[in-house]
């Protein structure tokens, strides 16, 4: 990993499925994702998408990166900018800005951020990891 | 449940105290709802990792049940740590307690300050929610 790396993007499609999927998974039953009707009346003319549930790609896109380390050690921040619709076409991406070696380990700050379709952001923010040096990332 | 008076809601009180278990299923809908397609974790037993971020949205379901979450109500700032991995089938502590609470326009902003322990008592996450109710 070197300064100013890119982590791998990722691209998801969100439906109105896989909104109500998360709405299972978390409990959040908020209507402003689930109830059609609400929706159109919100300030948004439409149903959005769970900001949890896009924030989720910010953390797949850690674990693929550092593996177990992310698991024991990871950090986000994150501001949740403008809503996720169905229909979108997301990417989540990341690089590396800065790296702070110890003896036995790493530590590993990136920023992040997800986009959609139009170049709008959706969530940006900031990661952290520590990654021991003794194991290889993703170990 | 009679509704909540969020403006008698002062910082430090206690919002939520649930116990949840994150098993085989759960874990399943959480990765089939946000298309994770990582590489699953295990421990050195062989025992599979609940993905953190599944961790961080149980942490919430007692936040969004307890504090009884108005429609419309949207999800400004998050923030996590994992500071312990979670085996898939773990019993997990999930308490919330409010860290600031202000009004600004028509709009009420809450700070919830989050954490979750596992059966041995062991912090595995820590976190603060933003979250935005209509005032």
């Amino acid at each position: 990993m070197k300064l100013g790396a890119d982590l791998i993007p990722i691209k998801k499609m969100i439906t109105m499925d896989q909104i109500r999927m998360y709405a299972d998974a978390s409990g959040d039953y908020n209507p402003i994702h689930i109830n059609e009707d609400f929706g159109k009346n919100s300030q948004f003319g439409r149903n959005i998408g769970h900001g949890m549930m896009a924030a989720a790609t910010i953390s797949e896109l850690m674990a693929e990166s550092f593996g177990m380390a992310w698991y024991n050690t990871g950090k986000m921040k994150m501001r949740f900018r403008s809503p996720v619709y169905p229909g979108d076409e997301i990417q989540t991406s990341g690089q590396i800005k800065k790296l702070e070696d110890t003896t036995n380990s790493s530590h590993i700050t990136c920023t992040v951020m997800i986009t959609r379709q139009d170049g709008d952001i959706i969530i940006s923010g900031e990661t952290s990891v520590r990654v021991d040096k003794s194991a290889s990332a993703g170990d | 449940m009679l509704p909540l008076d969020y403006s008698l809601l002062k910082s430090g009180n206690e919002i939520s105290d649930q116990t949840y278990t994150l098993g085989q299923k759960e874990v399943a809908l959480y990765l089939e709802a946000v298309q994770d397609k990582s590489s699953r974790e295990f421990d050195k037993s062989g025992i599979e990792l609940s993905p953190p971020m599944a961790v961080a949205a149980l942490s919430l379901r007692g936040v969004v049940v307890d504090l009884q979450i108005p429609g419309g109500t949207l999800h400004v700032g998050q923030e996590m740590e994992f500071v312990n991995s979670v085996k898939v089938g773990e019993t997990l502590r999930c308490v919330a307690s409010l860290a600031s609470n202000n009004v600004r326009g028509k709009w009420r902003f809450m700070v919830v300050s989050l954490t979750v322990l596992n059966s041995s008592g062991l912090s595995v996450m820590k976190g603060k929610s933003t979250i935005m109710l209509p005032a």
